[in-house]
């Protein structure tokens, strides 16, 4: 399982190249191999139309079909048929809102989501606005939790939905899932939270934490992009008005053909990940730890941004004062890592996440995000430690904004 | 003899008995009224999907998962919408209203 050195990054089973080590497991993982070896055979021989009812060939690709939507539901605690594959997080966000709002608009028309939302949900909550919706859009504290009595107050007889992501995407904070979906429950609202970084990272359970809607992606959790899954609560069953006419497949829920390799992806990346998510959060906690001790022992005015407790292993976002974030990026090309989320590095504004954490705008700017995965080695860590460290150290000696300052 | 009311698409309200034990299914088809049911109540489809009076939704015993299920295929879907097939007449039902959606889906 070892990759040594710094430029191989990428992981076993990939083929070695002369790239940057990989350190942004949250804007997306490489498929495993074992996800890819599952999926191959529904490409070419196994080539099916998972819903042609009357021959082998259609038969074969649903039965692969159907054996992933369990596998996707007995990771989250859910039964198959509240599995709807959709093309990922993004869709599967956009569906769980307008639907359920759409559909009940005739007797609520109240929403509640949270400031550190991914732009899609935002986005969406937005959109819904302009129909005509009311959104109320929870701050959070300055470890980029939600305050639960702030939620309790904001929830009224006219709320149909809470929707609260599990897992941040750029600070790797956890939310208090369980007590949200059982405030929800109590006062009559869906719970819907986004868990595309959540899946697969932290033991999830629909019931016991009583969610309603639950985005999955493919791509974040060693499947393949362009896949990914809404579970739809059952009893009491949840509603939805569909976004997209057509064949009625998927409960009606998601019209158009389902691809059967990404499916079966999908699925076999659930099954690992339900295998091996214990023995792995252990690995990449140990791999967090090491490069944290590593960056702290040797820089000084070093922040880490979210709470320091309640998030995942694989995840570390971090401010080095008076150190520009772009700057240090130029300088450490041999790592991949991330100045914010990715959805909104095309831009140059500060992350509104580390924003509505209260950082001001020097520290947010002088963040980044460093993602360990599976592939992660502790050679990966020690390099980008020293590789880090070198340039900060560097840039506060003779940086831009010492010069300009 | 209870009685029960359909509003056609059209909105015309139609008066009719509703015998005890008696589907709101099979008391449109002793009335030509156009509810199709195309299944005859085996719930493999969506077709006598109507759509309750809220009122009256609330009286209803609770929809069984299959009903909801099949639910789940029915154009025009409501908060309040059942099978016709599904609701049975009892003496608290009488004058029970339901609306008969403008289109139905027959998936079989």
């Amino acid at each position: 399982m070892g990759n040594s050195g710094a430029t191989d990054g990428a992981g076993p089973g990939l083929r070695k190249r002369d790239v940057p080590v990989y350190l942004d497991y949250q804007a997306t993982t490489p498929t495993d191999p074992r996800v890819v070896q599952a999926m191959l055979p529904y490409f070419s021989e196994k080539f099916g139309n998972p819903h042609s009812r009357e021959h082998f060939f259609g038969w074969e690709a649903e039965d692969a079909v159907e054996k992933a939507r369990g596998e996707i539901a007995s990771l989250i605690g859910a039964t198959a048929r509240e599995v709807i594959f959709t093309s990922g997080a993004t869709e599967s966000n956009n569906v769980a809102l307008k639907g359920v709002a759409r559909f009940y608009k005739d007797r609520k028309d109240h929403i509640v989501t949270c400031v550190t939302e991914h732009k899609c949900v935002l986005e969406t909550a937005r959109h819904l606005e302009h129909e005509g919706f009311r959104v109320t859009c929870l701050p959070v504290e300055a470890t980029g939790l939600i305050d639960l009595d702030t939620l309790r107050d904001a929830i009224t007889e006219n709320t149909v939905m809470v929707s609260v992501m599990a897992v941040n995407n750029e600070i790797g904070v956890i939310q208090p899932i369980g007590e949200i979906g059982a405030m929800c429950r109590e006062r009559g609202a869906f719970f819907h939270t986004d868990a595309a970084q959540a899946v697969g990272k932290i033991p999830l359970d629909v019931d016991a934490m009583h969610i309603d809607l639950m985005s999955i992606s493919g791509h974040k959790i060693y499947g393949p992009m362009g896949i990914g899954a809404l579970y739809v609560r059952r009893r009491p069953r949840v509603r939805l008005v569909a976004l997209m006419d057509g064949g009625g497949q998927e409960r009606g829920l998601r019209s158009g053909t389902l691809p059967t390799p990404l499916c079966v992806g999908l699925g076999e990346a659930c099954a690992i990940a339900g295998r091996e998510m214990g023995d792995e959060a252990e690995r990449l906690a140990a791999l967090r730890d090491r490069f944290y001790k590593g960056i702290t022992g040797r820089l000084p005015r070093v922040h880490l941004n979210g709470d320091a407790e309640r998030r995942i292993p694989g995840n570390l976002n971090l401010s080095f004062a008076d150190v520009d974030s772009e700057g240090l990026m130029a300088g450490i090309k041999d790592l991949a890592v991330s100045s914010g989320s990715a959805c909104t590095s095309a831009s140059v504004e500060p992350s509104y996440v580390l924003r509505a954490i209260g950082l001001d705008d020097g520290l947010a700017r002088g963040a980044i995000r460093v993602g360990f995965g599976r592939f992660t080695t502790e050679d990966d860590v020690d390099f980008a430690v020293d590789r880090i460290a070198g340039e900060v150290e560097r840039l506060r000696r003779t940086g831009p904004l010492r010069e300009t300052a | 003899m209870p009685t029960m009311t359909f509003i056609e698409p059209g909105g015309r309200r139609r008066e009719v008995d509703a015998p005890q034990g008696v589907s709101v299914l099979e008391i449109a088809h002793s009335n030509a009224i156009d509810l199709e049911g195309a299944c005859e109540g085996c719930m493999a489809c969506s077709t006598c999907h109507v759509i309750v009076d809220p009122a009256w939704f609330v009286r209803l015993p609770e929809s069984s998962e299959e009903e909801d299920d099949m639910l789940d295929l029915a154009l025009g879907l409501t908060r309040t919408s059942r099978l016709g097939c599904q609701i049975t007449i009892t003496k608290e039902l009488d004058g029970l209203v339901v609306t008969l959606p403008a289109a139905t889906r027959d998936v079989r």
